[in-house]
């Protein structure tokens, strides 16, 4: 093993930094939160108190509340972003190359940018009195709609932003993967009578599916840790409007100090993407990826 | 010379030995602080800076480092480092906020008590004192103190053509009243533009409760919620009709955006607002220079109801020590902050960063003689009272504030949200 390792030692020193990084930003948290959610952790001393944190958290009205938002967040967000990102990479895709460079850098730049700086400038448009949003309503004669304060529309709010923020990654893997798809197929399909949207719905879209899967499996991932857009732009309220798993987990954590508690909803939290994760793997999975 | 004579002679040369080691500890402090008033080069550390050069100069081999953190990110930034065990030497906050009372019972902030002799002791306002004591021990050197009043903005008063209240005093009806007269249409296009009063919700703010209290109901007594008691609903419902049933504020009221709220009332081109609650170092900001300068206003008092008083929330700002393992490291520290706040240091931010003191002899010089606004808030320091004292503080503060926000949004009725709030807050005081 070790002298396998030696040969490919150039390899691995190009991923030891990633490694490095890796281990002790992520990995060694996980551990850490892992073996902090059996206990009741103190500044000075902890207390092993087994599976009570995890029974609390299952017990915990605000923690179910934050579960039904995040699950309500999710379930618009992950297919919306996925859904968009293919149909903006389906109209980029037949474009000239300069043009494609154009609307690829048009919409992965913004990725680039920070969801803080984003969520305010959103937190700006949906502002009640002078914001964007109110002001296109009120030109079709729409009242003011109280976007961020009232717990019918915040959640609706954030969601919306969500799905308005370019999917940018998405954009550029889907292109990828067009790329890889042969000219010949959609020659044969013509000659087939097959108009472009048939070509698309018959042989795109199937052969995109393994990206298809990778984003739905990240941007559930990441509907699940939904938390600064959040914090940003309605800090969880009204009431408990917006209160996600993962903003609940910090409040727990850092405002009451119950890292232990926060430990065991991070516990569950990782538990239940693991398997969303593994059911969409099995769901979406497909033999239809072309390897040519 | 004998034995038991050389012995004690012994005995004593190390305890000397020791004691000037102690005394004479070198190393380095770790301050944070955030920015306070600026200078001509508009630094806004500049007085921390000062005194840390003194400080150096008359301690050689001392080395004090300071961290400069934003206001908005104290918070946050000193849990992360209560969390890690990396916490700086010494910290402006206050006890019940990101270091609360689970800290100060965990020991993560030193008593200093055995570092304050009676007659320092005896120059601190009591209130100041209360504010930084837990369980009998005193956790911080107050700074300063402060009190929430309401700003009241007089342009805004005489375009509806409505006398201020006398004095800033007026009872609830009163002012109910004039924020009835305060709400209009500026520009005549049928739409009203301009309200008498907002305030914002959000939890760890308070520039709504004293309204609350204005009945006589207090949050938590004797470790039972006090917020569902009649005397709160009736408090808090006379503040939900002032939006829904007089409509004398907009619709943004209670929300959680407390930039715009300010906005509202100060920012120059954004005012609509005339009346809203701020703690008082918001009077500095609306009397100096920039876009939030009001050129007309005024403080008043919170409305009176039937509890009699105006009654106020107040506050002390201070320096608080954290644990130090180097008992010799802490005699240094805590010389440090004391040096911070003297007498002389309190009346320079009375002057400039528009506290105020929480020493007698500071109060004693007059820092207010020519700031009238501060004068006037300051008298309200009297009917102050402070937020309660519990070790779940900031999980019950969150909750009632979430039911209020839901009670201003006009989605529960105020008995509905205060029972609510019962429910979840009964768990947390037991």
């Amino acid at each position: 093993m070790l002298k396998r390792i030696w040969k490919a030692r150039s390899g691995y020193l190009f991923i030891l930094p990633k490694f490095v990084f890796f281990t002790v930003f992520v990995l060694v948290p996980i551990i850490w939160s892992f073996f902090v959610s059996f206990q009741e952790y103190r500044i000075f001393g902890t207390e092993w108190v087994g599976l009570r944190n995890f029974r609390d958290a299952l017990q915990d009205d605000l923690f179910w509340m934050a579960v039904s938002n995040t699950l309500r967040y999710a379930v618009v967000v992950t297919p919306c972003s996925v859904a968009i990102a293919l149909i903006l990479a389906s109209l980029i895709h037949p474009l000239r190359p300069g043009a494609q460079t154009f609307f690829r850098a048009a919409f992965y730049l913004p990725t680039v940018a920070s969801s803080v700086v984003i969520s305010m400038v959103w937190r700006w448009i949906f502002q009640t009195r002078y914001g964007l949003a109110n002001y296109f309503l009120s030109l079709v004669g729409i009242e003011p709609i109280n976007w961020l304060h009232s717990s019918a529309w915040a959640l609706r709010s954030v969601i919306i932003m969500a799905v308005l923020t370019p999917p940018g990654v998405g954009v550029i893997l889907y292109l990828a993967a067009m790329g890889s798809i042969p000219e010949s197929l959609y020659e044969a399909a013509r000659i087939d009578g097959a108009n472009r949207l048939m070509q698309w719905w018959k042989i795109t879209v199937p052969l995109v599916k393994p990206t298809t899967l990778y984003l739905l499996i990240v941007s559930t991932i990441g509907s699940f840790q939904v938390f600064d857009q959040v914090m940003m732009m309605t800090q969880g309220g009204p009431g408990y409007a917006t209160t996600t798993i993962v903003h609940r987990i910090y409040n727990v954590a850092f405002r009451d100090f119950e890292f232990g508690y926060a430990g065991a909803m991070s516990m569950l939290l990782f538990a239940a993407v693991i398997v969303l994760a593994l059911i969409q793997s099995k769901l979406v999975s497909s033999d239809a990826e072309y390897k040519g | 010379m004998p034995k038991r004579m050389c012995v004690l002679t012994a005995l004593l040369l190390v305890l000397a030995v020791s004691a000037s080691a102690f005394a004479n500890w070198t190393g380095t402090i770790t301050i944070w602080d955030c920015p306070r008033w600026g200078n001509e080069e508009d630094d806004k550390f500049h007085w921390i800076k000062g005194k840390i050069a003194e400080f150096e100069a008359s301690h050689p081999g001392v080395k004090i480092e300071l961290v400069e953190t934003p206001w908005a990110e104290l918070g946050e930034k000193l849990s992360v480092a209560i969390a890690g065990r990396a916490w700086p030497d010494i910290v402006p906050v206050d006890i019940s906020g990101a270091i609360n009372r689970n800290h100060l019972e965990q020991g993560v902030v030193e008593a200093l008590d055995d570092y304050m002799t009676p007659e320092e002791l005896e120059d601190f306002f009591p209130g100041a004192l209360e504010a930084y004591t837990y369980k009998g021990k005193l956790y911080g050197i107050p700074m300063s103190m402060s009190v929430h009043v309401m700003l009241l903005n007089l342009d805004h008063f005489a375009e509806a053509g409505v006398e201020p209240p006398e004095n800033g005093r007026w009872t609830w009806d009163e002012f109910v009243e004039k924020a009835k007269a305060l709400t209009f249409d500026s520009d005549g296009d049928g739409v009203i533009d301009k309200y008498g009063f907002s305030t914002y919700i959000l939890p760890g703010y308070y520039e709504a409760w004293p309204f609350f209290y204005m009945d006589g109901a207090q949050p938590i007594v004797n470790d039972e919620f006090g917020f569902n008691t009649p005397e709160a609903i009736s408090a808090i419902q006379k503040l939900v009709d002032l939006k829904f049933v007089h409509g004398a504020a907009p619709v943004e009221m209670g929300s959680s955006d407390v930039g715009g709220t300010f906005r509202a009332l100060a920012r120059e081109g954004e005012r609509f607002v005339a009346i809203q609650p701020w703690n008082s170092w918001a009077i500095a900001t609306v009397t100096g220079e920039g876009v939030n300068h009001m050129p007309n206003v005024m403080v008043a008092e919170y409305p009176i109801g039937e509890s009699g008083r105006p009654i106020t929330i107040g506050g002390a700002g201070g320096w608080v020590v954290m644990y130090q393992k180097d008992r010799s490291k802490l005699d240094v520290v805590v010389e440090f902050a004391k040096f911070l706040s003297t007498t002389e240091e309190q009346y320079t931010f009375a002057l400039n960063y528009g506290t105020f003191p929480s020493r007698k002899s500071t109060e004693a010089m007059d820092p207010f003689a020519d700031q009238p606004l501060m004068a006037r808030a300051a008298e309200m320091l009297e009917y102050a009272v402070t937020v309660p004292e519990h070790p779940n503080w900031a999980q019950i503060d969150a909750r009632i504030q979430a039911e209020l926000q839901l009670i201003f949004a006009g989605e529960k009725s105020v008995e509905q949200g205060m029972n609510d709030a019962a429910a979840q807050v009964q768990r947390l005081l037991r």
